[in-house]
């Protein structure tokens, strides 16, 4: 009675994923074995595993990937700076209008990332932008979309947006730390930084961990900032892996070859995350 | 007075990282209130405001019909999501069900990228004919709103102390009773939460909308999104449009916030 009792409760739930979640997914990988096209959805041919074959000699692909590489890398490391930085200033007891100055600056996590990427194309923009008009007027000139600055321009928007997540979840780590043993380091005449350097930042490495690669994981799929501004250019210098696998599905009708890059990018962040996991725990 | 002057350097950082964060909602809200030429020169503040580009979003643009559509599919997703993961959080809370490992699965899910998904659920749509529907949109965004909400609410349910439906279960309830009389009301906070946090998300995905609604079926972000094709001559209705979709997130986010962390730990940030 107990058991069945349970298993009602969770028995929704389960239909609900594999019919929503685990069918899409067996799906996409018989579709990626096939050389399916959204022209010709009736005229699939079974090819096996030539799909994924051909993307080890796949440029666009592993630029795409590498651009992802580093637009996550770039933009988490700087959240996960400057997040830092602004818990501990937000940590303090006696900062003035510490609620205030949470809830505003938690508020770009919560807007839908086309606007961010339009607002920022609008700031951004060499004619119209008031960003760079700023910037000129103190004598800088910046071109924030050309081919060498546009990908660190969209991590720059990323961190914008993101870094209040970080701030979000690393303040309620500190919050949660016990006070102990810093009023034991401040009595045995540690500084504030040796404080942070010797207990908050071993405490607080749980929390750090879990917010580093569920921002990475998030990171990874960005798309809506590439849309919005760049459409992967100029050339293929902003071309990120979700936007490409958008691209070659939907704009060049080649689904299988779209479902087998998937199956490669969901194979990559697996070995990312185990690693980056069990390297960050031992350490 | 020392202890003040110690004061003015974290407070000075933080009125910076404030202007950074205002500035943009400003600007774009600054815009959406000018006429056409003075947007093409942001730093000449001589301009006289005008509800234009307000008045033509609002009475002669399809917003309205996106905002509705918008509307709808999280409400449709976040009803789903409560009815389904309040039942299963209950059960990974109280009963340990399916172990660690279930819930981790179910976690997984939430972190798929929507690319993986996309291709079959556009296959699926178009061989059920639900393509340009709110279905399809619902039916995709239930994939990140299911997992979210049933994890969110273990965190609160395992707050919850057990002696509540020991005691409904003596005064004759039944199992069943006992949750959803007794229990559910105490999280209600928690399903507010969930509730409010899913339907964020589910407002402001623009990847799975644009692909598989159309005109009729358009979200407000796939609006969004049409207006600079238009080669920036629509910057005004542009920002009109952007402060409608971002407006009411930002509201919500204020009631949000506080739970947020709670929710999102499921247990896994406490240790």
């Amino acid at each position: 009675m107990h058991i069945a009792f349970r298993y009602r409760l969770l028995l929704p739930l389960i239909t609900a994923l594999l019919l929503i979640v685990g069918y899409p997914l067996g799906f996409s990988f018989w579709v990626s074995l096939q050389d399916y096209r959204l022209t010709a959805i009736e005229g699939a041919t079974w090819i096996g595993i030539e799909h994924y074959i051909a993307l080890l000699r796949n440029n666009s692909f592993w630029t795409a990937l590498r651009n992802t590489l580093v637009f996550v890398a770039t933009a988490v490391s700087l959240e996960l700076l400057l997040g830092l930085s602004l818990a501990m200033l937000l940590h303090r007891r006696t900062t003035l209008g510490r609620n205030f100055f949470r809830s505003i600056l938690l508020t770009p996590m919560f807007i839908t990332p086309i606007a961010v990427g339009l607002m920022f194309r609008f700031l951004l923009n060499s004619q119209l932008g008031v960003i760079t008009k700023l910037t000129e007027a103190i004598g800088l000139r910046i071109d924030w979309f050309s081919a060498q600055n546009a990908l660190l321009t969209l991590a720059l928007i990323d961190v914008w947006q993101w870094t209040p997540f970080m701030l979000l979840l690393l303040l309620a780590g500190l919050e949660a730390l016990p006070e102990e043993p810093f009023e034991a380091a401040r009595v045995d005449g540690a500084s504030a930084w040796q404080s942070f350097w010797h207990l908050t930042l071993p405490m607080l490495r749980p929390t750090l961990l879990a917010a580093i690669v569920i921002r990475m994981l998030d990171a990874f799929k960005v798309y809506e900032y590439v849309y919005a501004i760049t459409r992967g250019g100029p050339g293929e210098s902003t071309e990120t892996i979700q936007y490409h696998i958008y691209r070659v599905g939907f704009l060049y009708y080649r689904l299988g070859e779209a479902s087998a890059m998937a199956y490669v990018l969901i194979a990559v962040i697996l070995v990312l995350v185990v690693t980056l996991f069990y390297s960050l725990r031992r350490a | 007075m020392r202890k003040f002057y110690r004061e003015l350097p974290p407070l000075a950082l933080l009125l910076v990282a404030l202007v950074v964060v205002i500035f943009p909602y400003v600007w774009t809200l600054l815009t959406s209130l000018k006429p056409e030429a003075a947007i093409n020169r942001p730093l000449d503040w001589n301009f006289t405001p005008t509800l234009a580009h307000w008045q033509r979003v609002l009475l002669e643009s399809n917003i309205p019909l996106q905002v509705r559509n918008s509307a709808l599919v999280g409400l449709f997703t976040v009803g789903i999501a409560l009815l389904l993961g309040a039942p299963a959080a209950y059960a990974f809370s109280r009963f340990r069900a399916g172990g660690s490992s279930l819930r981790f699965i179910i976690l997984a899910a939430q972190m798929l990228p929507p690319a993986v998904l996309i291709v079959p659920f556009f296959l699926i749509m178009y061989n059920l004919k639900l393509l340009d529907s709110i279905w399809a949109v619902v039916a995709t965004h239930l994939t990140f709103a299911l997992p979210l909400v049933t994890w969110f609410l273990i965190g609160f349910l395992d707050d919850v102390p057990r002696d509540l439906e020991e005691q409904a279960m003596i005064d004759g309830c039944t199992q069943w009773q006992a949750f959803y009389k007794v229990i559910l009301p105490t999280i209600r906070p928690g399903l507010g939460a969930a509730a409010l946090f899913a339907f964020i998300l589910s407002w402001n995905d623009l990847f799975y909308a644009l692909l598989l609604t159309g005109k009729e079926s358009a979200t407000l972000p796939v609006g969004i999104a049409g207006f600079w094709t238009f080669r920036g001559i629509e910057m005004g209705q542009m920002s009109a449009a952007i402060i409608l979709a971002i407006l009411p997130v930002t509201i919500a986010s204020f009631f949000v916030q506080k739970y947020l962390v709670r929710g999102l730990g499921g247990g896994a940030l406490k240790g």
